[in-house]
Protein backbone atom coordinates (compact mmCIF):
# COMPACT_ATOMS: atom_id res chain seq x y z
CA UNK A 1 0.00 0.00 0.00
CA UNK A 2 1.76 3.15 -1.16
CA UNK A 3 1.57 6.67 0.19
CA UNK A 4 -0.58 7.88 -2.69
CA UNK A 5 -3.24 5.33 -1.86
CA UNK A 6 -3.07 6.22 1.81
CA UNK A 7 -3.65 9.85 0.90
CA UNK A 8 -6.57 8.85 -1.27
CA UNK A 9 -8.18 6.83 1.48
CA UNK A 10 -7.64 9.55 4.04
CA UNK A 11 -9.11 12.12 1.68
CA UNK A 12 -12.12 9.91 1.04
CA UNK A 13 -13.00 9.39 4.67
CA UNK A 14 -12.53 13.10 5.22
CA UNK A 15 -14.99 13.75 2.39
CA UNK A 16 -12.36 15.52 0.35
CA UNK A 17 -11.67 13.11 -2.49
CA UNK A 18 -12.95 14.24 -5.92
CA UNK A 19 -15.66 12.05 -7.39
CA UNK A 20 -13.59 10.76 -10.31
CA UNK A 21 -10.83 9.66 -7.93
CA UNK A 22 -13.43 8.17 -5.62
CA UNK A 23 -14.69 5.95 -8.41
CA UNK A 24 -11.20 4.70 -9.11
CA UNK A 25 -10.54 4.08 -5.43
CA UNK A 26 -13.78 2.18 -4.88
CA UNK A 27 -13.22 0.05 -7.97
CA UNK A 28 -9.69 -0.75 -6.94
CA UNK A 29 -10.74 -1.74 -3.41
CA UNK A 30 -13.68 -3.79 -4.64
CA UNK A 31 -11.33 -5.84 -6.80
CA UNK A 32 -8.54 -6.43 -4.32
CA UNK A 33 -9.30 -8.08 -0.99
CA UNK A 34 -5.74 -7.85 0.27
CA UNK A 35 -5.66 -4.17 -0.43
CA UNK A 36 -8.89 -3.72 1.49
CA UNK A 37 -7.27 -5.53 4.40
CA UNK A 38 -4.26 -3.26 4.20
CA UNK A 39 -6.49 -0.21 4.14
CA UNK A 40 -8.35 -1.52 7.15
CA UNK A 41 -5.10 -2.04 9.02
CA UNK A 42 -3.79 1.36 8.01
CA UNK A 43 -6.93 3.12 9.16
CA UNK A 44 -7.35 1.17 12.34
CA UNK A 45 -3.81 1.52 13.61
CA UNK A 46 -3.73 5.20 12.77
CA UNK A 47 -6.98 5.77 14.51
CA UNK A 48 -5.97 3.90 17.59
CA UNK A 49 -2.84 5.95 17.91
CA UNK A 50 -4.71 9.18 17.40
CA UNK A 51 -7.31 8.10 19.94
CA UNK A 52 -9.95 9.18 17.52
CA UNK A 53 -13.46 7.99 17.39
CA UNK A 54 -16.38 8.07 15.05
CA UNK A 55 -17.28 6.35 11.86
CA UNK A 56 -18.95 8.30 9.14
CA UNK A 57 -16.98 8.15 5.91
CA UNK A 58 -16.63 4.46 6.31
CA UNK A 59 -20.36 4.00 5.84
CA UNK A 60 -20.17 5.65 2.47
CA UNK A 61 -17.08 3.66 1.58
CA UNK A 62 -18.83 0.41 2.44
CA UNK A 63 -21.91 1.38 0.47
CA UNK A 64 -19.89 2.35 -2.54
CA UNK A 65 -17.88 -0.86 -2.54
CA UNK A 66 -20.99 -2.97 -2.03
CA UNK A 67 -22.70 -1.21 -4.91
CA UNK A 68 -19.67 -1.79 -7.08
CA UNK A 69 -19.72 -5.48 -6.24
CA UNK A 70 -23.41 -5.75 -6.93
CA UNK A 71 -22.77 -4.55 -10.44
CA UNK A 72 -19.88 -6.85 -11.12
CA UNK A 73 -21.55 -10.25 -11.32
CA UNK A 74 -23.39 -9.38 -14.50
CA UNK A 75 -20.18 -8.12 -16.08
CA UNK A 76 -18.36 -11.20 -14.93
CA UNK A 77 -21.03 -13.47 -16.32
CA UNK A 78 -20.61 -11.94 -19.69
CA UNK A 79 -16.89 -12.40 -19.65
CA UNK A 80 -16.45 -15.76 -18.01
CA UNK A 81 -17.69 -19.29 -18.08
CA UNK A 82 -20.54 -19.54 -15.61
CA UNK A 83 -19.47 -22.59 -13.61
CA UNK A 84 -15.79 -23.17 -14.14
CA UNK A 85 -14.72 -19.79 -12.82
CA UNK A 86 -13.89 -20.33 -9.15
CA UNK A 87 -14.32 -16.65 -8.46
CA UNK A 88 -18.03 -17.10 -9.12
CA UNK A 89 -18.22 -19.63 -6.38
CA UNK A 90 -16.63 -17.14 -4.05
CA UNK A 91 -18.88 -14.33 -5.11
CA UNK A 92 -21.51 -14.73 -2.38
CA UNK A 93 -18.76 -14.50 0.18
CA UNK A 94 -17.18 -11.42 -1.27
CA UNK A 95 -19.80 -9.06 0.03
CA UNK A 96 -19.49 -10.57 3.46
CA UNK A 97 -15.73 -10.25 3.31
CA UNK A 98 -16.01 -6.62 2.40
CA UNK A 99 -18.54 -6.04 5.09
CA UNK A 100 -16.21 -7.74 7.53
CA UNK A 101 -13.27 -5.66 6.40
CA UNK A 102 -15.22 -2.47 6.64
CA UNK A 103 -16.63 -3.58 9.94
CA UNK A 104 -13.08 -4.10 11.09
CA UNK A 105 -12.43 -0.49 10.27
CA UNK A 106 -15.66 0.47 11.94
CA UNK A 107 -14.70 -1.27 15.14
CA UNK A 108 -11.74 0.95 15.64
CA UNK A 109 -13.38 3.92 14.04
CA UNK A 110 -12.26 6.92 12.14
CA UNK A 111 -12.48 10.62 12.65
CA UNK A 112 -14.79 12.01 10.09
CA UNK A 113 -15.24 15.55 9.02
CA UNK A 114 -19.00 15.82 8.87
CA UNK A 115 -20.70 16.79 5.70
CA UNK A 116 -23.17 19.61 5.91
CA UNK A 117 -26.51 18.35 7.07
CA UNK A 118 -25.16 14.96 8.05
CA UNK A 119 -24.82 13.78 11.62
CA UNK A 120 -21.19 13.71 12.55
CA UNK A 121 -21.03 10.11 13.67
CA UNK A 122 -23.44 7.32 12.97
CA UNK A 123 -23.73 5.81 16.39
CA UNK A 124 -22.55 2.38 15.36
CA UNK A 125 -19.58 0.13 15.28
CA UNK A 126 -19.66 -3.53 14.51
CA UNK A 127 -19.11 -6.96 15.96
CA UNK A 128 -17.44 -9.53 13.75
CA UNK A 129 -18.74 -13.04 13.85
CA UNK A 130 -16.61 -16.09 13.24
CA UNK A 131 -18.33 -16.52 9.89
CA UNK A 132 -17.46 -13.02 8.80
CA UNK A 133 -20.88 -11.65 9.61
CA UNK A 134 -21.22 -8.57 11.67
CA UNK A 135 -23.76 -6.73 13.68
CA UNK A 136 -23.78 -3.09 14.47
CA UNK A 137 -23.83 -1.70 17.94
CA UNK A 138 -23.54 1.54 19.81
CA UNK A 139 -20.17 3.25 19.70
CA UNK A 140 -20.47 4.68 23.19
CA UNK A 141 -17.86 2.13 24.28
CA UNK A 142 -15.29 4.41 22.74
CA UNK A 143 -15.97 7.02 25.38
CA UNK A 144 -15.76 4.42 28.12
CA UNK A 145 -12.53 3.10 26.64
CA UNK A 146 -11.07 6.60 26.80
CA UNK A 147 -12.20 6.83 30.41
CA UNK A 148 -10.41 3.57 31.19
CA UNK A 149 -7.22 4.70 29.46
CA UNK A 150 -7.22 8.04 31.27
CA UNK A 151 -7.90 6.29 34.57
CA UNK A 152 -4.96 3.96 33.99
CA UNK A 153 -2.62 6.78 33.07
CA UNK A 154 -3.57 9.11 35.89
CA UNK A 155 -3.66 6.33 38.47
CA UNK A 156 -0.17 5.28 37.40
CA UNK A 157 1.05 8.77 38.29
CA UNK A 158 0.23 7.94 41.89
CA UNK A 159 1.44 4.38 42.17
CA UNK A 160 3.09 1.64 40.23
CA UNK A 161 1.11 0.10 37.44
CA UNK A 162 1.29 -3.66 37.22
CA UNK A 163 1.44 -5.97 34.27
CA UNK A 164 -2.26 -6.70 34.36
CA UNK A 165 -3.20 -3.07 34.06
CA UNK A 166 -0.59 -2.58 31.35
CA UNK A 167 -1.74 -5.50 29.25
CA UNK A 168 -5.38 -4.54 29.60
CA UNK A 169 -4.44 -1.07 28.46
CA UNK A 170 -2.59 -2.49 25.48
CA UNK A 171 -5.56 -4.66 24.57
CA UNK A 172 -7.78 -1.64 24.78
CA UNK A 173 -5.45 0.29 22.53
CA UNK A 174 -5.14 -2.52 20.07
CA UNK A 175 -8.85 -2.94 19.54
CA UNK A 176 -11.94 -1.61 21.09
CA UNK A 177 -13.78 -4.13 23.21
CA UNK A 178 -16.80 -5.07 21.19
CA UNK A 179 -18.62 -8.03 22.58
CA UNK A 180 -21.95 -7.28 24.16
CA UNK A 181 -23.45 -9.70 26.64
CA UNK A 182 -25.69 -9.18 29.61
CA UNK A 183 -24.15 -9.02 33.02
CA UNK A 184 -24.58 -12.19 35.06
CA UNK A 185 -26.32 -10.39 37.86
CA UNK A 186 -28.33 -7.97 35.84
CA UNK A 187 -29.82 -8.65 32.45
CA UNK A 188 -30.21 -5.00 31.62
CA UNK A 189 -29.78 -4.46 27.91
CA UNK A 190 -27.24 -1.75 28.58
CA UNK A 191 -24.84 -4.02 30.41
CA UNK A 192 -21.56 -4.86 28.72
CA UNK A 193 -18.95 -7.48 29.56
CA UNK A 194 -15.94 -6.29 27.68
CA UNK A 195 -13.78 -9.24 28.54
CA UNK A 196 -15.75 -11.42 26.22
CA UNK A 197 -14.13 -10.03 23.11
CA UNK A 198 -14.30 -12.72 20.46
CA UNK A 199 -11.09 -14.07 19.04
CA UNK A 200 -11.85 -12.58 15.66
CA UNK A 201 -11.63 -9.09 17.03
CA UNK A 202 -8.77 -9.70 19.45
CA UNK A 203 -6.60 -10.64 16.54
CA UNK A 204 -7.08 -7.41 14.64
CA UNK B 1 -15.29 -18.84 51.95
CA UNK B 2 -12.68 -16.64 53.52
CA UNK B 3 -12.89 -18.04 57.05
CA UNK B 4 -12.44 -21.51 55.55
CA UNK B 5 -9.41 -20.29 53.64
CA UNK B 6 -8.05 -18.79 56.82
CA UNK B 7 -8.44 -22.06 58.63
CA UNK B 8 -6.65 -23.86 55.83
CA UNK B 9 -3.93 -21.23 55.83
CA UNK B 10 -3.56 -21.53 59.59
CA UNK B 11 -3.32 -25.29 59.31
CA UNK B 12 -0.76 -24.92 56.57
CA UNK B 13 1.30 -22.55 58.63
CA UNK B 14 1.25 -25.03 61.49
CA UNK B 15 2.36 -27.82 59.17
CA UNK B 16 5.01 -25.61 57.65
CA UNK B 17 6.25 -24.91 61.13
CA UNK B 18 6.59 -28.60 61.78
CA UNK B 19 8.39 -29.53 58.61
CA UNK B 20 10.24 -26.37 57.68
CA UNK B 21 10.76 -24.50 60.89
CA UNK B 22 13.86 -22.59 59.92
CA UNK B 23 12.49 -20.89 56.78
CA UNK B 24 9.28 -19.93 58.57
CA UNK B 25 11.22 -18.28 61.32
CA UNK B 26 13.31 -16.49 58.76
CA UNK B 27 10.24 -15.17 56.99
CA UNK B 28 8.47 -14.27 60.21
CA UNK B 29 11.51 -12.41 61.40
CA UNK B 30 10.64 -9.77 58.83
CA UNK B 31 7.43 -7.83 59.32
CA UNK B 32 4.89 -7.91 56.47
CA UNK B 33 5.35 -4.23 55.68
CA UNK B 34 9.10 -4.75 55.51
CA UNK B 35 8.52 -7.50 52.97
CA UNK B 36 6.56 -5.02 50.86
CA UNK B 37 9.40 -2.54 51.14
CA UNK B 38 11.80 -5.25 50.02
CA UNK B 39 9.52 -6.02 47.14
CA UNK B 40 9.34 -2.40 46.04
CA UNK B 41 13.12 -2.15 46.14
CA UNK B 42 13.57 -5.46 44.30
CA UNK B 43 11.19 -4.43 41.53
CA UNK B 44 13.16 -1.21 41.06
CA UNK B 45 16.64 -2.69 41.09
CA UNK B 46 16.61 -6.39 40.14
CA UNK B 47 17.63 -7.68 36.74
CA UNK B 48 15.65 -10.72 35.70
CA UNK B 49 14.80 -12.96 32.82
CA UNK B 50 12.07 -15.56 32.72
CA UNK B 51 8.70 -16.84 31.60
CA UNK B 52 5.54 -15.45 33.09
CA UNK B 53 2.18 -17.18 33.03
CA UNK B 54 -0.73 -14.77 33.20
CA UNK B 55 -4.20 -16.04 34.00
CA UNK B 56 -7.33 -13.98 33.83
CA UNK B 57 -10.95 -14.70 33.05
CA UNK B 58 -10.26 -18.32 32.32
CA UNK B 59 -7.55 -17.56 29.78
CA UNK B 60 -3.88 -18.30 30.13
CA UNK B 61 -1.05 -16.67 28.25
CA UNK B 62 2.69 -16.95 28.46
CA UNK B 63 5.06 -14.03 28.29
CA UNK B 64 8.81 -14.13 27.89
CA UNK B 65 10.38 -11.30 29.87
CA UNK B 66 13.85 -9.79 30.15
CA UNK B 67 14.44 -6.81 32.43
CA UNK B 68 17.60 -4.87 33.16
CA UNK B 69 18.22 -1.72 35.16
CA UNK B 70 21.33 0.32 34.47
CA UNK B 71 21.92 3.54 36.43
CA UNK B 72 18.21 3.69 37.13
CA UNK B 73 17.23 3.33 33.48
CA UNK B 74 14.94 0.39 32.79
CA UNK B 75 15.39 -1.70 29.67
CA UNK B 76 12.83 -4.39 29.17
CA UNK B 77 11.49 -6.80 26.60
CA UNK B 78 8.19 -8.65 26.89
CA UNK B 79 7.08 -11.07 24.21
CA UNK B 80 3.62 -12.61 24.15
CA UNK B 81 4.30 -16.24 23.31
CA UNK B 82 0.97 -17.01 21.64
CA UNK B 83 -1.49 -15.25 19.41
CA UNK B 84 -0.39 -12.08 17.71
CA UNK B 85 3.23 -12.23 18.97
CA UNK B 86 3.04 -8.78 20.50
CA UNK B 87 6.43 -7.49 21.62
CA UNK B 88 6.97 -4.71 24.09
CA UNK B 89 10.41 -3.12 24.06
CA UNK B 90 11.15 -0.58 26.73
CA UNK B 91 14.14 1.71 26.85
CA UNK B 92 13.80 4.12 29.73
CA UNK B 93 10.47 5.83 29.46
CA UNK B 94 10.06 5.09 25.75
CA UNK B 95 8.09 1.96 24.98
CA UNK B 96 7.66 0.34 21.60
CA UNK B 97 4.70 -1.99 21.20
CA UNK B 98 5.46 -4.07 18.12
CA UNK B 99 2.50 -5.63 16.32
CA UNK B 100 4.13 -8.05 13.86
CA UNK B 101 0.90 -9.02 12.14
CA UNK B 102 0.15 -5.41 11.39
CA UNK B 103 3.79 -4.57 10.69
CA UNK B 104 3.30 -1.66 13.01
CA UNK B 105 5.07 -0.14 15.97
CA UNK B 106 3.16 1.91 18.52
CA UNK B 107 5.39 4.25 20.48
CA UNK B 108 4.28 5.12 23.99
CA UNK B 109 5.77 6.96 26.90
CA UNK B 110 5.58 5.35 30.33
CA UNK B 111 6.47 7.08 33.52
CA UNK B 112 9.15 6.00 35.95
CA UNK B 113 6.65 4.28 38.21
CA UNK B 114 5.36 2.01 35.47
CA UNK B 115 7.06 -1.30 35.86
CA UNK B 116 5.51 -4.44 34.56
CA UNK B 117 5.80 -6.46 37.73
CA UNK B 118 4.55 -4.31 40.48
CA UNK B 119 0.89 -4.50 41.23
CA UNK B 120 1.15 -2.58 44.45
CA UNK B 121 1.90 0.99 45.40
CA UNK B 122 5.38 2.04 46.30
CA UNK B 123 6.64 1.42 49.79
CA UNK B 124 5.91 4.90 51.07
CA UNK B 125 2.18 4.38 50.72
CA UNK B 126 0.80 3.17 53.98
CA UNK B 127 -2.35 1.13 54.18
CA UNK B 128 -5.12 2.46 56.30
CA UNK B 129 -7.43 0.36 58.38
CA UNK B 130 -9.14 -1.02 55.29
CA UNK B 131 -6.68 -3.86 54.83
CA UNK B 132 -4.83 -6.40 56.91
CA UNK B 133 -1.48 -7.65 55.74
CA UNK B 134 -0.09 -10.93 56.97
CA UNK B 135 2.52 -13.53 56.21
CA UNK B 136 0.60 -16.68 55.37
CA UNK B 137 3.13 -19.37 54.65
CA UNK B 138 6.30 -20.37 52.91
CA UNK B 139 6.02 -21.73 49.44
CA UNK B 140 8.03 -22.59 46.38
CA UNK B 141 7.55 -20.73 43.11
CA UNK B 142 9.66 -21.17 39.97
CA UNK B 143 11.99 -23.44 41.92
CA UNK B 144 12.73 -20.70 44.44
CA UNK B 145 11.79 -20.39 48.08
CA UNK B 146 9.09 -17.83 48.55
CA UNK B 147 7.07 -16.25 51.32
CA UNK B 148 3.39 -15.72 50.72
CA UNK B 149 1.77 -12.50 51.90
CA UNK B 150 -1.96 -11.79 51.98
CA UNK B 151 -3.48 -8.35 51.86
CA UNK B 152 -7.09 -8.76 52.93
CA UNK B 153 -9.70 -6.04 52.74
CA UNK B 154 -12.07 -5.57 55.64
CA UNK B 155 -15.09 -5.12 53.40
CA UNK B 156 -16.35 -5.94 49.92
CA UNK B 157 -15.49 -2.56 48.40
CA UNK B 158 -11.99 -3.58 47.32
CA UNK B 159 -10.07 -6.60 46.17
CA UNK B 160 -7.53 -8.55 48.12
CA UNK B 161 -4.01 -9.50 47.04
CA UNK B 162 -1.77 -12.48 47.53
CA UNK B 163 1.90 -12.04 46.83
CA UNK B 164 4.65 -14.62 46.77
CA UNK B 165 8.01 -12.93 47.32
CA UNK B 166 11.37 -14.47 46.68
CA UNK B 167 12.79 -15.31 50.10
CA UNK B 168 16.26 -14.16 49.11
CA UNK B 169 15.57 -10.93 47.24
CA UNK B 170 11.94 -9.95 47.90
CA UNK B 171 11.17 -10.06 44.21
CA UNK B 172 7.48 -10.91 43.47
CA UNK B 173 7.39 -14.35 41.89
CA UNK B 174 3.63 -14.59 41.86
CA UNK B 175 0.76 -12.20 42.46
CA UNK B 176 -2.98 -12.76 42.65
CA UNK B 177 -5.86 -10.36 42.73
CA UNK B 178 -8.58 -11.82 44.93
CA UNK B 179 -12.30 -11.23 44.48
CA UNK B 180 -14.79 -10.99 47.32
CA UNK B 181 -15.51 -14.72 46.98
CA UNK B 182 -11.91 -15.47 47.88
CA UNK B 183 -11.07 -16.69 44.40
CA UNK B 184 -8.28 -15.27 42.22
CA UNK B 185 -9.49 -12.87 39.54
CA UNK B 186 -6.09 -12.48 37.95
CA UNK B 187 -2.75 -14.15 38.46
CA UNK B 188 0.76 -13.45 37.27
CA UNK B 189 3.29 -16.17 38.03
CA UNK B 190 6.84 -16.86 36.96
CA UNK B 191 7.21 -20.37 35.61
CA UNK B 192 10.96 -19.90 35.50
CA UNK B 193 13.16 -16.99 36.41
CA UNK B 194 16.80 -15.99 36.66
CA UNK B 195 17.33 -13.21 39.16
CA UNK B 196 20.23 -10.78 38.92
CA UNK B 197 21.62 -12.61 35.94
CA UNK B 198 23.58 -11.01 33.15
CA UNK B 199 21.06 -9.91 30.59
CA UNK B 200 22.51 -9.89 27.11
CA UNK B 201 21.75 -6.95 24.86
CA UNK B 202 20.18 -9.35 22.39
CA UNK B 203 17.63 -10.40 25.00
CA UNK B 204 16.41 -6.82 25.17
CA UNK B 205 16.22 -6.20 21.44
CA UNK B 206 13.25 -6.85 19.23
CA UNK B 207 13.24 -10.08 17.29
CA UNK B 208 11.65 -8.30 14.36
CA UNK B 209 13.25 -6.13 11.76
CA UNK B 210 10.99 -3.12 12.07
CA UNK B 211 12.69 -1.14 9.34
CA UNK B 212 9.73 -1.44 7.02
CA UNK B 213 7.10 -1.28 9.75
CA UNK B 214 4.84 1.70 10.12
CA UNK B 215 5.59 3.69 13.26
CA UNK B 216 2.89 5.50 15.16
CA UNK B 217 3.60 7.80 18.04
CA UNK B 218 1.02 8.19 20.71
CA UNK B 219 0.37 11.86 21.31
CA UNK B 220 1.22 12.78 24.86
CA UNK B 221 -1.78 13.02 27.08
CA UNK B 222 -2.61 16.63 27.65
CA UNK B 223 -1.86 17.27 31.27
CA UNK B 224 -4.61 19.28 32.79
CA UNK B 225 -4.31 21.55 35.74
CA UNK B 226 -6.02 20.67 38.93
CA UNK B 227 -9.41 22.28 39.25
CA UNK B 228 -11.68 23.04 42.12
CA UNK B 229 -15.00 21.24 42.09
CA UNK B 230 -18.10 21.08 44.21
CA UNK B 231 -18.82 17.54 43.10
CA UNK B 232 -18.33 14.96 45.78
CA UNK B 233 -19.34 11.45 46.68
CA UNK B 234 -21.88 11.50 49.50
CA UNK B 235 -21.52 7.78 50.17
CA UNK B 236 -17.84 7.14 49.63
CA UNK B 237 -16.66 3.73 50.90
CA UNK B 238 -14.47 4.01 53.96
CA UNK B 239 -10.85 4.82 53.33
CA UNK B 240 -11.19 6.33 49.86
CA UNK B 241 -10.11 9.92 49.53
CA UNK B 242 -9.72 12.40 46.68
CA UNK B 243 -6.26 12.15 45.16
CA UNK B 244 -6.64 14.52 42.22
CA UNK B 245 -9.31 16.59 40.48
CA UNK B 246 -8.81 17.81 36.95
CA UNK B 247 -10.55 18.51 33.69
CA UNK B 248 -9.93 16.19 30.77
CA UNK B 249 -10.55 16.77 27.10
CA UNK B 250 -11.84 13.32 26.21
CA UNK B 251 -12.15 12.29 22.55
CA UNK B 252 -15.81 11.72 21.85
CA UNK B 253 -16.99 14.06 24.59
CA UNK B 254 -18.28 17.43 23.47
CA UNK B 255 -17.29 19.39 26.55
CA UNK B 256 -14.38 18.97 28.94
CA UNK B 257 -15.00 16.20 31.44
CA UNK B 258 -14.42 16.55 35.16
CA UNK B 259 -12.17 13.73 36.41
CA UNK B 260 -11.88 12.97 40.12
CA UNK B 261 -9.49 10.22 41.23
CA UNK B 262 -10.21 8.47 44.51
CA UNK B 263 -7.78 6.09 46.22
CA UNK B 264 -7.65 4.09 49.41
CA UNK B 265 -3.88 3.76 49.07
CA UNK B 266 -4.16 0.53 47.11
CA UNK B 267 -7.29 0.65 44.94
CA UNK B 268 -8.08 3.56 42.63
CA UNK B 269 -11.43 4.74 41.29
CA UNK B 270 -11.87 7.47 38.70
CA UNK B 271 -15.13 9.40 38.45
CA UNK B 272 -15.89 11.22 35.21
CA UNK B 273 -18.63 13.84 35.18
CA UNK B 274 -19.78 14.82 31.69
CA UNK B 275 -22.72 16.71 30.30
CA UNK B 276 -25.58 14.41 29.36
CA UNK B 277 -25.50 15.45 25.73
CA UNK B 278 -22.54 13.15 25.20
CA UNK B 279 -23.24 9.62 24.10
CA UNK B 280 -24.81 7.06 26.34
CA UNK B 281 -22.48 4.71 28.14
CA UNK B 282 -23.21 1.14 29.12
CA UNK B 283 -24.52 1.26 32.68
CA UNK B 284 -22.26 -1.56 33.80
CA UNK B 285 -19.14 -2.93 32.16
CA UNK B 286 -15.97 -4.73 33.13
CA UNK B 287 -12.51 -5.35 31.70
CA UNK B 288 -10.57 -7.87 33.72
CA UNK B 289 -10.83 -6.79 37.33
CA UNK B 290 -11.78 -3.27 36.32
CA UNK B 291 -15.42 -2.33 36.65
CA UNK B 292 -17.33 0.69 35.43
CA UNK B 293 -20.74 2.07 36.29
CA UNK B 294 -22.54 4.98 34.66
CA UNK B 295 -25.59 6.88 35.87
CA UNK B 296 -27.32 10.17 35.26
CA UNK B 297 -27.50 12.90 37.86
CA UNK B 298 -29.49 15.92 36.78
CA UNK B 299 -28.03 17.13 33.52
CA UNK B 300 -24.84 15.19 34.00
CA UNK B 301 -23.67 11.68 33.30
CA UNK B 302 -21.45 10.27 36.04
CA UNK B 303 -19.19 7.31 35.26
CA UNK B 304 -17.00 5.56 37.82
CA UNK B 305 -14.14 3.33 36.66
CA UNK B 306 -11.65 1.36 38.72
CA UNK B 307 -10.00 -1.91 39.66
CA UNK B 308 -12.54 -2.54 42.37
CA UNK B 309 -15.66 -4.68 42.68
CA UNK B 310 -18.75 -3.62 40.77
CA UNK B 311 -20.53 -2.58 43.96
CA UNK B 312 -17.85 0.02 44.66
CA UNK B 313 -18.08 1.88 41.35
CA UNK B 314 -21.87 1.72 41.55
CA UNK B 315 -22.02 3.16 45.05
CA UNK B 316 -19.56 5.92 44.27
CA UNK B 317 -21.20 6.88 40.97
CA UNK B 318 -24.70 6.94 42.39
CA UNK B 319 -23.67 9.03 45.36
CA UNK B 320 -21.96 11.76 43.34
CA UNK B 321 -23.70 15.11 43.82
CA UNK B 322 -22.84 18.66 42.78
CA UNK B 323 -22.35 20.86 45.81
CA UNK B 324 -23.88 24.27 46.29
Amino acid sequence: MNDALKMQVSAFVDGELPENETELLVRRLSQDYELRQQVADYLSVGRVMRRESGVAGIERLRDRISAELDERPSQDNADRAPVSDPSRLLRPLTGVAIAATVALIAIVGLRQTPEPGVDEIPDAVADLGADGSYTERASSDDLLRHYRLIHGEVASDFDANGINARLVTLQLREGAPVDEVPDEDDVSATDVAEDSVPATTRQQ
Amino acid sequence: MRPRCNRIAAAWIALSGLFAAAPVLAADAVAPHEWLDRMANAVRTTNYEGTVIRQHNGTVEALRVAHKVTDGVIRERVVVQEGNGLEIIRNGNEVHCILPERKSVLVEEWNNQSTLFSTLPSSDIRFGSEYDIAIVRNDRIAARKAVMLAIRPHDNFRYGHRIWLDMETGFPLQTQLIGDDGKPLEQVRFADIKLDSDILASALASSYNTENFKWYTQPSRRLNNAVETNWNAEDLPTGFRVVSTQQEQVPGAEDPVLHILYSDGLANVSVFVATKKDKNIAQRSRVGASNAYSTDTGNYRVTAVGEVPAVTVQQIAESMRPGD
